[in-house]
């Protein structure tokens, strides 16, 4: 491994991004060059609340959820920069959204996300997901921070 | 390119509409230039003109026609 790639745990996760149970979707992050990249991973188990009703019949991970821990990979691209960590974020665009594979109990999510750009609290950059070697989804991302934002805003 | 067609071009590419639109614009008049579509035409002056801009200009940035005042600052005089 690189000197500059870190490993994350779930403790470390916390205490860098605000989303908490049960809307936190990464378990750990197995490489991380702040600002840059990292690679993280979701383990979906039934115990997931979201299961016994998509579906009863035919369990498997909704859209949104797969949308929301390509996010979350992705904001953690720059809130495991000193500076960034713990922001709030806002979602402004995601386009290109891909779903692919049915991703179902028992399946681990491999995320590779890359932080295109940062400026004036503006994060664009992409994502996608993995089981095994399978492609399972993808999409663009443009995420504020308002914090840093709003700043920059000019005054009607 | 001289600096006024490097300075509509900002506005056109950015928000994707014609010269013709540019000359009376204002923040927030057409829904392009939100605070994001703003953040990015200050992005895209910048790399144009090779500047940095202050945070205060980047607030007072409010038309079109503020911009080129603003621009004369950084020595970047639009004609």
């Amino acid at each position: 491994m690189s000197k500059n790639k870190k490993k994350l745990d779930v403790i470390d996760i916390l205490k860098s991004q605000q989303n908490k149970f049960p809307l936190m979707f990464i378990d750990k992050i197995i490489s991380v060059i702040p600002g840059k990249e990292l690679t993280a991973i979701k383990n979906f188990s039934y115990n997931e609340w979201f299961f016994p009703a998509h579906f009863e019949d035919e369990p498997n991970v909704p859209g949104f959820v797969q949308i929301e821990c390509l996010a979350q990979a992705f904001i953690l691209t720059f809130l495991t920069k000193k500076e960034y960590k713990n922001y709030k974020t806002n979602f402004y665009n995601i386009t290109d959204a891909k779903f692919r594979r049915k991703i179902i109990p028992g399946d681990v999510l491999k995320i590779n996300a890359k932080l295109k750009n940062f400026n004036r609290g503006i994060a664009q950059g992409y994502c996608e997901g993995f089981v095994g070697k399978d492609f399972a989804c993808s999409g663009e991302f443009t995420v504020t921070v308002p914090l840093i934002f709003e700043k920059f805003i000019p005054k009607k | 390119m001289n600096n006024i067609k490097k300075y509509n071009l900002s506005f056109t590419k950015t928000f994707g509409i014609s010269e013709k639109k540019i000359i009376k614009l204002k923040y927030q008049d057409i829904k392009e230039w939100d605070s994001v579509g703003h953040m990015n035409l200050m992005s895209s002056l910048e790399k144009e003109f090779n500047i940095q801009m202050k945070i205060d200009d980047i607030i007072d940035f409010s038309s079109y026609k503020k911009g080129k005042q603003i621009l004369k600052k950084y020595k970047v005089i639009i004609k």
